[in-house]
């Protein structure tokens, strides 16, 4: 059934870190912990964070939303399991720091673990018996965000805006980052939901045009979305693009510039050049919600890393602590020196396990530290000798070792005249770096020290 | 049940790259080169590459001391004082004393590097530094070339005779003083195909142009450089040299003969292509090996001096912040309207 695929289809830069995806390729997607307790934290995606709908010591059911929002910007939480609100209390979050988050104690008896993936989607779907608004209502009530890791949500991003027109879908299957194998599962496993889900995103935003991105180093499942095409009614209106293998090929800007050879504006995103990209997850959660109005409470994490006994996929219900999760993969094997959630390569490194899972955690990356390597687990930098693999590498064309260096000696306004919002924090700067100097990590710092001066986020 | 978590910033692995290993490649591919001194001129490379080293790494040391370093050794780990050495040890003339070389090497590290602050902050090349002030202090020492030990010299001699080192003049000096006379460049055409093997007076480490290519390739292969700065100084030298030769094929010498000959070579892969005092960008790159190339051609065919690379090197060094001033990169998705 191995089929070699070799693409051309990339973008300029870029990185080739170990893949590692060897762990969990081959594991099938099972059902996650039966959870004890979940912290539904109140933001999950960008945008206006969520008020609690529920109080102290209330009952909720499995799927009942306990947490929404006014803005047009933001998505409701919903409550992945029966049982009832502990506490509305701060929790460590991956990204944010410290986040309101829902604290549910779940009912032990009457929470059996739900079963991944849906079998219920065959070859006949048949989008055109939704109209556009019920799709995107539907969304919007599920509380669908971008799954891939920005968590943007999806209603605002699929809803047809009549000042920037979208024609072009792209579907993002790339999954460039180390270890994690979470979207290569489901796109074997999930494939006629997918598609179901691509449909319906055709249908409500508008477009005319889908491509579907996949790396070159996973072609089953190219092998396997093209069978699955061939059987569906219109189904070679989607088309599959297998694209190089590179990092970060799954980043938005590089994929629409692998498939459409096109830049999406400095600062900008891409419905201005009439594209609209949604990660293979999203989709998937998508056809769900429309079909089935159930609400995004569970999510594929891919539990992975040397560290773990048993690595592996699990459907996951979201607000499961990260140490949950990781006995429930039998735990760490080796000393392990990192917990990252997210791959290695964008994924944050914590030290409070008990931060939950959200709707953007594709995976949980345990490293030894052999696998961060000597200099790197020593933090140790020397300076820079200016050879300039990190420009070499950059995918945004930008200069990161000068923006570090700006930002490490406060000069702001030079690092912005070097285009520091420009960054994506891919981090190849600092996969290549020589030196070991965190550039991706300066970058990081400069731009939330901007927005602060900016008086965009609070101290 | 997971203790002692390190928390830093992402990506959480990396390349398994270090400026040693670079430095380590760098010294790796300058291995043709000083074996092919070693062949030519025997003890005097020997004696010259272990002295400027040591003395390199020694001043490196005490510089750190100096500087109250809390661990004076750590800078040396990272192999660029032995670099230097090296590359000012073949860029000196064979015969050059010791003591003289010691004080080239001191130079270089001390004033070429360590007074700017180390590794990655200075301006100048430092073996390049070492040397011009060798050239300045010492003129006649180091404009004596020695016969490489595999001929027994009947050519004949321009430079003055030391006691116990034969000598004999260098392609370049016999292209210069055909330029001077116009007397023909017979001479130095003559001496293409031992500019090639190295058989030829001159620069300890600079007249093997095939141990210098094999090293310069070893490089590239590595990808510990990238192409842009040698193929810039190479080809407008080509060109300049082509242009001489077509106006006046008696006076000038055939153009691949400056490649081959004096220190154009060893310029183009070890000496321009140091990171630290080259621009960061292609263009950058474009533009200093264009004016490295075009200046030391210009000193060869125009200027007083037979050889020019260390001089042009230098003064592409200078220019070198202003170069990356100039060459900004554009972002991808071009310029935000703000």
């Amino acid at each position: 059934m191995k089929v070699a695929v070799k693409s051309r289809f990339t973008f300029p830069g870029g990185t080739h870190p170990p893949q590692s995806k060897g762990l969990t390729a081959e594991s099938k997607t099972q059902p996650g912990p039966a959870v004890k307790q979940v912290a539904i934290m109140l933001s999950q995606h960008i945008g206006a964070v969520c008020r609690p709908l529920v109080d102290k010591k209330e009952q909720v059911q499995a799927g009942q939303k306990i947490a929404d929002c006014d803005a047009f910007v933001s998505a409701p939480v919903h409550s992945p399991v029966n049982g009832k609100v502990k506490e509305i209390a701060l929790r460590s979050h991956a990204v944010l720091g410290r986040s309101l988050a829902v604290i549910i104690d779940a009912d032990p008896e009457n929470n059996p673990p739900k079963q991944p993936g849906c079998t219920k989607f065959t070859d006949d779907f048949d989008a055109n018996n939704y109209s556009a608004e019920q799709i995107c209502d539907a969304v919007r009530q599920a509380g669908i965000v971008g799954m891939g890791g920005a968590g943007f949500p999806t209603r605002v991003k699929i809803e047809p805006n009549p000042r920037l027109p979208k024609e072009t879908l792209i579907i993002n299957g790339c999954e460039c980052e180390p270890y994690i194998t979470s979207d290569y599962r489901i796109m074997l496993e999930w494939t006629n939901q997918i598609i179901a889900g691509i449909k319906l995103a055709v249908k409500a935003s508008g477009c005319s045009k889908v491509f579907f991105g996949i790396e070159d180093n996973k072609p089953e499942a190219i092998e396997v979305m093209n069978a699955a095409l061939k059987t569906h009614a219109n189904g070679d209106d989607i088309k599959i693009v297998p694209v190089k293998t590179k990092y970060p090929q799954g980043g938005e800007r590089q994929l629409i510039k692998a498939i459409l050879k096109k830049d999406v504006p400095t600062g900008g995103i891409p419905p201005m050049i009439g594209v609209l990209a949604l990660n293979v997850a999203t989709v998937a959660a998508i056809a769900e919600a429309v079909v089935y109005g159930s609400p995004l409470t569970h999510r594929v994490v891919t539990v992975t890393g040397e560290a773990i006994a048993n690595p592996g996929n699990y459907y996951v219900p979201i607000g499961t602590s990260v140490e949950e999760l990781i006995e429930f993969c039998g735990g760490v094997t080796e000393k392990s020196a990192k917990v990252v959630v997210g791959g290695p390569m964008m994924g944050i490194a914590i030290a409070d396990l008990t931060t939950p899972i959200t709707k953007t955690t594709g995976a949980i990356t345990v490293l030894t530290s052999k696998q961060i390597g000597r200099a790197k687990f020593a933090r140790r930098q020397t300076p820079c000798i200016r050879c300039g693999r990190c420009i070499e590498v950059c995918p945004e064309h930008l200069n990161p070792t000068k923006i570090a260096h700006a930002v490490k000696n406060n000069a702001l306004d030079l690092a912005e005249s070097y285009y520091i919002s420009a960054c994506i924090e891919c981090g190849c700067c600092s996969y290549v770096c020589p030196a070991n100097i965190e550039v991706t990590g300066y970058i990081k710092v400069g731009k939330i020290t901007l927005a602060r001066q900016k008086k965009k986020i609070p101290e | 049940m997971l203790r002692d978590l390190r928390v830093s910033c992402a990506p959480h692995i990396s390349e398994p790259l270090s400026t040693r290993s670079v430095m380590i490649d760098v010294i790796i591919a300058l291995v043709p080169a000083m074996a092919a001194a070693g062949y030519y001129f025997r003890i005097y490379a020997l004696i010259l590459i272990p002295t400027c080293v040591i003395s390199a790494v020694a001043t490196e040391w005490l510089c750190n001391l100096i500087r109250k370093k809390p661990n004076p050794l750590e800078s040396l780990g990272d192999f660029s004082a032995v670099v230097t050495g090296i590359i000012l040890a073949l860029s000196l003339p064979p015969s050059l004393p010791v003591w003289a070389a010691v004080i080239g090497s001191v130079f270089s590290i001390a004033i070429g590097k360590m007074v700017f602050g180390g590794l990655g902050a200075n301006i100048f090349n430092p073996a390049m530094a070492g040397r011009t002030f060798l050239t300045a202090c010492f003129g006649i020492l180091m404009t004596s070339w020695t016969v490489p030990a595999t001929i027994d010299s009947n050519m004949p001699q321009i430079s003055a005779n030391l006691p116990h080192a034969r000598t004999q003049a260098t392609p370049l000096a016999w292209s210069k003083q055909a330029i001077k006379t116009e007397t023909g460049a017979k001479i130095a055409n003559e001496q293409i195909q031992a500019t090639f093997t190295g058989e030829v007076g001159g620069c300890l480490g600079e007249t093997s142009a095939l141990a210098l290519l094999l090293g310069g390739l070893y490089l590239l292969i590595r990808r510990t450089i990238n192409p842009h700065i040698p193929l810039a100084v190479l080809i407008s030298a080509l060109v300049f040299a082509t242009i001489g030769y077509v106006v006046n094929p008696e006076a000038y010498i055939q153009p691949i003969s400056h490649l081959s000959s004096g220190a154009m070579l060893l310029c183009a892969f070890f000496i321009a292509t140091d990171p630290v005092t080259a621009p960061l960008t292609t263009k950058g790159m474009w533009i200093f090996g264009i004016g490295v190339g075009t200046i030391t051609m210009l000193i060869r065919i125009v200027g007083e001096y037979p050889e020019g690379v260390m001089y042009a090197v230098l003064l592409m060094n200078a220019v070198t912040p202003l170069i990356d001033r100039f060459c900004k990169l554009v972002p991808t998705g071009g310029k935000p309207n703000v």
